[in-house]
């Protein structure tokens, strides 16, 4: 078990290791660390399969490491797509755009960050799981002007000052639970263990454990891309390479997701479930709001993309706020939005390499001129639109009834409405995108074809889970949904 | 409460409290620089005194850690940052001087509101400052706010991070000392970081002014 | 007390006040020469000013109304009021009954706001502006007042100055408090900026620039001048008194025995002495301000004065 989680954390580790020790950069460091990131896809499918098997494993002095349902779904997500952004990413392709130093740095901060992520997600203790969502921003925020530009250097500016101020705010929240915790049964080292804040939670001050909510939700909610603290996102995940857009948008709006939900699971023992409820009702309505208001004028392809990202996470935390079919619903979509966004963003980084544009306006004719490309890209949007078969499909369906059941039948109505709005703007400008002529001085065919491959295991992937998934899965799911709707 | 030890650390907090809101006070960086200094140093020296009578040895190492890295290290990394790309000395910020100091005076009543409930829970002789460090937390965000120079924003977001050690000392006499280590490492990445990318700011932008940053806009 | 004491204590405290206002001002003025090495002055020199003065011809503009005759004796006569409820040399006093600090914020509100009407009343350019000006630097700085010594009040349980005085002396370590410090820097700011010093307005000076009092007297001449000057030499001893006895009470006198008062006295003029000495080094080493940054320095003093409150707040 413990070699086990090792390799999970360890892998991603030494591939930054081997990354940055070989200067200047071979193909052969980048092709160790896209083999050590599926190391660690294995690594975390195994411990899925021991925690399905009854285990907890955990690591580490007073078990700052845990692993239950909910980590374990959460781990393989980010080994997931970090694989697949480690395949596909700067440095491992034919036609490259990046300089050789450029890749070696991707290569080094990308590991980092799947790392900094994956001990996120598989932390008891939540101070560790601070330090590192923190550390995602540093690991994250050195990539994103890859290709300096001005544009890039303002995302990335943006990205690092607000995020960093968020997750200090998540700090003033983590602070105040270590407060409460210790003045009601004395220091000691496993204050900061979920386990014992858990325990502990029905015995806890309610105001302080409300106060410390707020500044949770405030402060993860920033790294979440949560309306009103979303300024930073649409640029940062517009303007950083495609790989590592798969990263954010895909796995980290999920990890900060998961620190929230880690810490509602004990504010609803402290407090109740209303005011948490509520909070994360509010946020994820504005987040939905601001993203279909948003989309409607959008003319690139990659911001239009990162709205979408806004959007999908408020509905994920609309779900977080509807119950435990609500959450169910909020976690099968968190899956889902994972594959989906990580092979779109990928996508979108193959047609910026062929269309060198960013704007919508200008790309035409992607069925003909990339017909794989484009028939994947449109499935991913039909994806991320909610139509079936996908998954998104079910798990929209999943939170509209958590919303009829708990009593929101208008909110759900206004949810639907946005969501509609979000999906027509989305499918108007991809059907630009995919149909016409080709604008002249584009190179037709597919290039770099092996690269399509794991692209295409995503749509199929995302097939498979909207018919139902996979047994193991849907177990797994249901595990972790019992320990978030405690 | 009345305790000479109570006094003093409330003492100590509104030091820190007045270097913050010196943030909002003074323009130029060199001052703001030193202002965060002085913050540290006072931070420290709470730390010192709280060790010194609770004869916590991490303290201890705590308050070394934050005299040596906040502050000296980092004001040394600042104002060499400062002379490289100082840009024009002062620049007027998004909200004019007066105003900005009404608004922290209002801010540190609004973290008294706030932090009404905890004070309850507490029985450490230290909890009386810990409003005024939320009081520095609500400030140094409106620092970050309001301000346009890159370069106060980021000793707008140290002064944060000092404000929250500040509530973590006074609360519950510093928190456990490997997530310390921890935070420091972070707190140290990401300055380093920060740094890195104004370098890069001011390569493309030839300013630090964040006023540029407006091109991403949609 | 006797009340006939108490009175009679408490008007033998404003004669006082008045006789040593001159000698207190005309001591700064010496000092500062002192410090830039000039001769200066002698200390007495402001009594000969003010005899001088009472005996001059008085010129009104003929464009002065009825206002810009009686403002000398508002100015004067509430000043003196003040006096009565400041505890210069002993509280409580029987005047006490009456007046408490929102009392005398009021009173020098009063005194300020008929300055500047008769700055504005001959209808010169010069007193225009200083009016303005001073307008501009009152606004900021008499909430001050009240707040840094509300703050005070807070502790103290009651607004009255001779309550706040006997609470100080009562319970020693309440000095040292950080609400009181906080306080005490609030209310130093606040005594520059009322009394037209250093940094906020320069007494010496009559450049346009840089003049805010000097201005509004501009067209003052004879025994108005007169008052109007002695008037604001008593503000100076006035809030010098306030600092050192609300901050430093001991000293002042709790019973009417000629013994307390003697010692009240001799503490008192310590106190003054003291006082300034510090403002004629800080006024020697501090440049005067640019006009538009005297609202951001009275915002500090007034931050400080929220800052103290919040603060004695608490640790009642």
């Amino acid at each position: 078990m413990r070699l086990t989680y090792l390799a999970v954390v360890g892998a991603p580790l030494a591939a930054a290791l081997v990354a940055a020790l070989v200067r200047p950069y071979r193909r052969w460091a980048g092709a160790t660390g896209a083999l050590l990131s599926t190391l660690s896809l294995a690594g975390a499918l195994r411990l899925a399969g021991q925690v399905l098997a009854g285990a907890t494993p955990t690591w580490g002095p007073s078990e700052m490491m845990r692993v239950d349902a909910l980590s374990a779904l959460l781990a393989v997500c980010v080994a997931f797509v970090a694989a697949l952004a480690a395949w596909l990413g700067p440095g491992l392709g034919r036609d490259e755009h990046y300089t050789p130093a450029q890749a070696r740095r991707f290569r080094i901060f990308s590991s980092l960050f799947a790392f900094t992520m994956l001990i996120a997600v598989t932390a008891n203790n939540v101070a560790i799981m601070w330090v590192a969502v923190e550390a995602t921003t540093i690991a994250s925020a050195l990539l994103i002007p890859l290709h300096v530009s001005k544009a890039s250097v303002e995302a990335s500016w943006k990205y690092i000052l607000i995020g960093s101020v968020g997750i200090a705010l998540a700090f003033v929240g983590t602070v105040l639970g270590y407060f409460d915790y210790v003045h009601l049964a004395g220091e000691r080292q496993s204050a900061l263990n979920w386990t014992s804040l858990m325990a502990a939670a029905p015995a806890m001050h309610p105001r302080v454990m409300a106060l410390a909510f707020v500044f949770i939700v405030i402060g993860y909610g920033t790294k979440a891309g949560l309306a009103p603290m979303h300024t930073w996102l649409p640029d940062a995940h517009a303007e950083a390479p495609a790989a590592l857009s798969a990263m954010m948008s895909g796995v980290l709006l999920a990890v900060a997701l998961y620190a929230i939900i880690r810490w509602k699971v004990v504010v609803d023992l402290t407090v109740g479930s209303t005011l948490p409820d509520r909070l994360l009702l509010v946020l994820g309505l504005a987040s939905l709001a601001v993203a279909a208001l948003s989309l409607v004028g959008q003319r690139q392809y990659k911001r239009l993309l990162a709205y979408s990202s806004i959007e999908h996470t408020g509905l994920m935390c609309v779900g977080l706020g509807l119950g435990p079919l609500g959450a169910f619903a909020a976690l099968l979509h968190l899956v889902n939005h994972a594959v989906a966004k990580g092979m779109m963003f990928l996508l979108s980084g193959r047609i910026l390499d062929r269309y060198h544009t960013t704007e919508m306006g200008e790309v035409s004719g992607l069925l003909r001129a990339m017909p794989v490309t484009g028939g994947l890209f449109a499935a991913g949007m039909l994806a991320l639109a909610g139509l079936p078969p996908f998954g998104i499909f079910f798990s929209k369906l999943s939170l509209v009834r958590a919303g009829f059941a708990t009593g929101h039948p208008w909110l759900m109505a206004l949810v639907l409405v946005l969501l509609l709005a979000a999906v027509v703007a989305m499918l108007a400008q991809i059907n630009r995108m995919l149909y016409g002529a080709p604008p002249a001085g584009v190179r037709m065919g597919e290039s770099n074809r092996w690269g399509l491959v794991p692209l295409a295991l995503c749509a199929a992937l995302l097939v498979a889970l909207g018919l139902g998934g996979f047994g193991a899965f849907q177990t797994l799911l249901d595990r972790a949904v019992e320990i978030v709707s405690r | 409460m009345d305790s000479a030890f109570g006094q003093l650390t409330v003492l100590g907090s509104s030091l820190v409290l007045l270097c913050g809101l010196t943030l909002l006070w003074r323009r130029g960086s060199a001052a703001h620089i030193n202002a965060f200094a002085a913050q540290s140093v006072a931070l420290a020296a709470t730390a010192g005194l709280i060790a010194v009578v609770t004869g916590g040895r991490e303290l201890w190492v705590v308050a070394v850690i934050f005299l040596g890295l906040k502050g000296t290290l980092m004001p040394i990394l600042l104002k060499r940052m400062d002379r490289r790309f100082g840009g024009p000395r002062e620049l007027e910020p998004y909200v004019n001087t007066a105003t900005s100091l009404v608004i922290g005076g209002l801010l540190v009543v609004l973290a008294y509101i706030v932090t009404w409930p905890i004070l309850d829970v507490s029985r450490l002789p230290t909890r009386a400052g810990m409003p005024l460090a939320m009081g520095l937390i609500f400030v140094s965000l409106f620092v970050i706010i309001s301000r346009k120079k890159a370069l106060t924003q980021v000793i707008g977001f140290l002064a944060l991070e000092n404000g929250i050690a500040l509530l973590a000392m006074l609360g519950t006499y510093g928190i456990p000392f490997i997530v310390e280590i921890g935070v420091f490492l972070d707190a140290l990445m990401g300055f380093l970081v920060m740094q890195i990318v104004i370098y890069r700011i001011q390569e493309t932008f030839e300013s630090i002014d964040v006023e540029q940053l407006n091109r991403l806009s949609q | 007390m006797p009340l006939q004491t108490g009175y009679t204590v408490a008007i033998a405290q404003t004669a006082l006040a008045l006789l040593l206002a001159p000698g207190l001002v005309g001591l700064i003025r010496w000092l500062k020469a002192r410090l830039q090495n000039r001769r200066g002055a002698p200390v007495w020199q402001p009594y000969l000013e003010l005899r001088k003065l009472f005996a001059k011809e008085v010129v009104v503009s003929s464009n002065a109304s009825w206002l810009f005759r009686t403002a000398p004796f508002v100015v004067f006569a509430s000043t003196v009021a003040v006096a009565f409820l400041v505890p210069v040399l002993a509280a409580p006093l029987p005047f006490d009954s009456v007046g408490d600090l929102l009392v005398v914020v009021y009173l020098l509100l009063l005194g300020t706001f008929f300055l500047a009407l008769a700055g504005l009343d001959p209808g010169s350019a010069f007193g225009g502006m200083g009016s303005s000006r001073e307008m501009t630097v009152a606004a900021l700085s008499e909430p001050t007042v009240a707040l840094a010594i509300f703050a005070l009040a807070l502790g103290a349980g009651s607004t009255n100055l001779g309550q706040i005085v006997a609470r100080t002396m009562a319970d020693p370590a309440a000095a040292v408090s950080p609400g009181y410090l906080l306080a005490f820097g609030a209310l130093f700011v606040v005594t520059l900026a009322e009394n037209g010093r250093l940094p906020v307005d320069n007494p010496a000076t009559h450049l346009e620039l840089t003049m805010i009092h000097e201005a509004m007297i501009l067209e003052y001449s004879g025994r108005y001048l007169a008052l109007i000057e002695w008037a604001a030499w008593l503000k100076v001893l006035l809030f010098f008194s306030l600092l050192g006895n609300l901050f430093v009470p001991w000293g002042v006198a709790t019973v009417l025995t000629w013994a307390a008062l003697g010692w009240a006295l001799a503490t008192l003029v310590a106190k003054l002495v003291v006082l300034a000495v510090v403002l004629a080094v800080f006024e020697t080493r501090v440049a005067k301000l640019r006009l538009f940054r005297v609202p951001e320095l009275l915002a500090v003093s007034f931050v400080l004065a929220v800052l103290a409150i919040t603060v004695s707040f608490l640790v009642r």
